[in-house]
């Protein structure tokens, strides 16, 4: 990509006005997607997506320009634009860059670009019949392919000038039942920091027959009543739940500005003490992890909540001035073209030591999530809501009859509080975070809980 | 190199393959956004992003590929992309691009200039300041954010299509953040118009209103209630089912719309209509993602489905033609379907007269989570809401962390009234006016 020695230049241009850090983010990323539908292959795409960022601080005030044309002169150009439009002053830094090498915990064996579409649509069609075989009542069937080769240049005022290669490969049926009272839709989507030998670990066929099941237990089920009542989550994806509830307002880029439910509670007990909570962006090959975040600090475990007590924010370095805090290594970016801010990685609540059969056995009436879908959370007051694909009724202690239409609606810290059992077996699900940097994969994680008072919507 | 550089050898390339139908279709941006916290400018960013995609036909298929990157290396790869990509496709429908020669409603020249740095700047300043005088309990973490983009869109084909098309989208995002000493609550104010045209008064006004009718709101209690969505909760409800209007949902069996054309889906006082020319729509083009001309239809006329909404592959498999809604989330998505400016033909009633008609029930003004509690197959919908009770008419006690559930498909038939107020919020794309539904369930305490 771009050398040091004209990083060095552009940088120098970056803090000519007095800046007093600068940064340049440049990437190459080669996105691709094969999507099936109605039993046919309907369309591949790819698409490169290539350009710059300079980035200028001075104290609490930062300027950013991005650019696509990353020749010497429009790298010089987007650099001098940043500077401009800081203000008038002198350069206070002299550049001198080194070449640092952070090292990558992500083994690729089968780099995507390296294996033919044919290939592709081969481990695409398995998954995808497996769903739209598995029964009549199956009316449609979608599946999705995707393959992220994400290329990036970072160096700071600081000296850093480094490079990361993140590899991420994922796949997605979903499956649409209708046993004759209305369409009901079944999905599954596992994704690596990988190549395609993702595939060796994950059957397509499993993927397929897990969203074809999913969509007929739906497809046969009731609607949710609705009501307060206790509600037990199960592990995987259920980990959205700390993700929207509580994870959001941890980001710095709520917290430094008091738009937190959770701003200034460092050291109190904001959580029930089942509930230890942490991000680390450094399990290998998982979703959410990277070896450096999108400003050049290598990634950690942060511990976020211990036993209840609030440890730690997800910090980046901009926000990160603002509260007197140093970077966690959560500064991400959907692309150049984003600022970039803290974000989560793989987030999870950590195992505890109830067993699962007597977090069932502990409810009385309430409602079993076996699998839950997207949510979303305003930072400030923490009111949160979120979808859950799969649902049971759970009465005098036993699982019940599947329901569907259910969602959860709560406030962050009223729920932490509220999870008061904490299983043994932890597992992580995949999303895409959307947030002001764009979208960006991340791990949610938990093992099964339970939530003793939530809201149910329903009908 | 530039896009006519690109296009250039592009050209070349496909001559050299003897590939004879194929479409360049390029979109840049160039933008400046400014965000102000507590009293001062604390972000600024300038960008300049674009890209070209590129399709062709293959073996009757359409092959994609894009690219950001325009040189004469990526000219040549993006062809070979998208000629590989279309070799694997299955997909029995007939693929088209658009036709030169046809006739575009003529729309007024673009003469609009990007906003100046310094004029943004101060106006970002200044609606900051109006957020602290609009009320003594907003606090910091209220935000002002000014945008300004000067976009342009280009496509050229082999088929005698050659348009282009440019526009500047200026606006103002307005956060405000209070408190009563107990909790925090806030709310955004989006209003995109030539920043000088904005009135910042109004708008910080209506953010500091909002937000402070949130504090102190109490759970709704559970049950079945006359719901009466506002202007911007029933567009949110349009929007996060507009889906089922488009002829490929139909046509791949995920919207139950599917044979409905011509037959009555909804009440008979519901008109939706799409309009690529509503006089306040902030960007306004005269041609569709494929090139095809726009015009302003009914889509549903008092109840009837007039018609669905077409792209040019969709109108072949259905024997019709297209409607002109053929769009792209982007340079470079796949051409799919959506309407232009969507929106409920509002009625003739006063909003006081359609709570006067609900006479007790609930009044909501805020829906979130629409990408994850609506569901465009079933038609279900089961949201996190905020807004008022309604008793004897009359707004009444503020409500929020409740869940209003329903169907899509049902609620076309149940609404009692619609009022006149429609509005276009957020990013103006759809439209309503508030609504009365009858027997909505909602779940809170």
């Amino acid at each position: 990509m771009i050398s040091r020695e004209l990083c060095q230049r552009v940088l120098q241009k970056a803090v000519s006005t007095g800046a007093d850090y600068a940064e340049i983010f440049a990437e190459n990323t080669n996105n691709h997607n094969v999507f099936m539908i109605a039993g046919k292959v309907d369309s591949v795409k790819d698409t490169v997506v290539a350009g710059a960022a300079v980035r200028v601080y001075k104290g609490l005030r930062s300027v950013m320009a991005t650019t696509v044309d990353t020749s010497e002169s429009g790298l010089l150009r987007c650099a001098e634009k940043a500077a401009d439009a800081l203000g008038q002053g002198e350069a206070q830094i002299d550049i001198v860059l080194k070449e640092r090498l952070f090292g990558d915990i992500h083994p690729v064996r089968e780099v995507p670009s390296s294996v033919t579409n044919a290939r592709k649509v081969e481990i695409l069609k398995e998954g995808y019949f497996a769903a739209k075989e598995y029964d009549t009542a199956i009316q449609q069937v979608t599946g999705n392919l995707l393959d992220v080769d994400h290329n990036i240049l970072i160096a700071t005022s600081e000296g850093l000038y480094t490079q990361d290669r993140q590899i991420r490969t994922r796949i997605a049926v979903s499956a649409v039942a209708d046993k004759g009272d209305g369409a009901q839709t079944g999905s599954c989507n596992p994704g690596r920091r990988m190549g395609l030998e993702m595939f060796d670990f994950i059957q397509p066929k499993n993927v397929g027959i897990h969203a074809a099941k999913q969509a007929l237990t739906m497809a046969g089920a009731g609607y949710c009543p609705a009501g307060v009542m206790s509600v037990a989550i199960d592990n995987g994806f259920g980990g959205v739940i700390f993700h929207e509830a509580c994870g959001h307002s941890l980001e710095a880029s709520s917290v430094a500005y008091g738009r937190s439910q959770f701003a200034g509670k460092l050291g109190e007990k904001i959580a029930n003490e089942k509930v230890t909570a942490i991000d680390d962006g450094t399990i290998a090959n998982s979703w959410g992890s990277i070896n450096i975040d999108d400003e050049g600090t290598p990634s950690q475990r942060n511990v976020l909540i211990e036993k209840g007590v609030l440890k730690s924010y997800m910090v980046d370095k901009f926000n990160g001035r603002r509260m007197g805090m140093p970077s966690t290594g959560n500064a991400r970016r959907q692309s150049y073209a984003y600022t970039p801010t803290s974000r989560m990685t793989n987030t999870f609540i950590a195992p505890g030591e109830d067993k699962n059969e007597d977090i069932i056995a502990s409810i009385e009436y309430g409602l079993y999530a076996k699998e839950m879908g997207g949510g979303s959370v305003n930072p400030v007051t923490g009111e949160f809501n979120f979808s859950v694909n799969e649902g049971y009724m759970i009465r005098n202690g036993k699982i019940c009859e599947p329901v569907r239409g259910a969602s959860l609606v709560g406030k962050g810290s009223e729920v932490i509080r509220n999870i008061d059992m904490v299983g043994t077996d932890l597992d992580m699900g995949q999303g895409m975070c959307g947030s002001s940097s764009g979208s960006v994969p991340t791990n949610v994680g938990q093992p099964l809980i339970r939530v003793s008072t939530i809201t149910v919507g329903g009908r | 190199m530039d896009f006519q550089g690109f296009k250039k050898a592009v050209i070349a390339k496909c001559e050299a393959l003897g590939i004879a139908d194929y479409e360049l279709y390029y979109q840049s941006a160039e933008s400046t956004s400014v965000s102000a916290f507590q009293h001062s400018i604390h972000q600024f960013t300038s960008s300049i992003e674009g890209g070209v995609c590129f399709r062709c036909i293959w073996n009757g298929k359409m092959g994609y590929a894009s690219t950001e990157a325009l040189s004469e290396a990526e000219a040549s790869a993006v062809v070979e992309r998208a000629v590989d990509n279309a070799s694997v496709l299955e997909a029995e429908e007939q693929v088209f691009l658009g036709e030169g020669g046809k006739t575009y409603q003529a729309l007024p020249e673009e003469t609009r200039e990007m906003p100046a740095t310094d004029a943004l700047i101060a106006k970002v300043l200044e609606t900051q300041e109006q957020i602290y005088q609009a009320d003594a309990a907003v606090v910091d973490g209220s935000s002002t954010q000014g945008i300004a983009e000067r976009s342009e869109t280009a496509i050229f084909n082999s088929r005698g299509l050659d348009l282009y098309s440019q526009g500047v989208l200026t606006g103002l995002v307005v956060a405000a953040v209070v408190t009563d000493g107990k909790e925090k609550t806030n709310d955004y104010q989006i209003k995109l118009a030539p920043i000088e045209d904005i009135d910042t008064e109004e708008l910080t006004k209506k953010a500091a209103q909002t937000a402070l009718s949130k504090l102190g709101g109490e759970v709704a209690p559970t049950g079945q209630y006359p719901v009466v969505f506002d202007p911007e909760a029933m567009s949110d409800l349009l929007s996060a089912f507009s889906g089922i209007f488009s002829s490929e949902a139909a046509q791949k069996g995920l919207s139950k719309l599917a044979g409905q054309e011509g037959k009555v889906i909804a009440g008979e006082n519901i008109t939706l209509i799409d309009d690529p020319f509503w006089k306040d729509a902030p960007m306004k083009r005269n041609f569709d993602a494929e090139g095809s001309p726009v015009y302003t239809k009914k889509v549903v006329e008092n109840g009837k489905l007039n018609t669905l909404l077409y792209n040019l592959k969709t109108a072949a498999v259905a024997g019709k033609e297209t409607t002109g809604n053929a769009s792209k989330a982007g340079y470079a998505a796949s051409v799919g379907i959506s309407p232009f400016t969507f929106y409920l033909q509002p009625g003739d009633i006063t909003e006081e007269e359609l709570l006067q008609a609900a006479g007790n029930g609930v009044y909501i003004n805020s829906l979130s989570g629409l990408h994850a509690g609506a569901d465009a197959i079933s038609g279900d919908f089961s949201l996190q809401s905020a807004g008022f009770m309604i008793e004897n008419g009359e707004k009444t006690t503020a409500v929020k962390s409740f869940t209003v559930a329903g169907n899509f498909y049902e609620l076309l038939g149940s609404i009692r009234s619609i009022a006149s107020n429609l509005e276009m919020p957020g990013m103006g794309r759809f439209g309503a006016p508030s609504v009365l539904v009858d027997g909505l369930s909602v779940a809170g305490k």
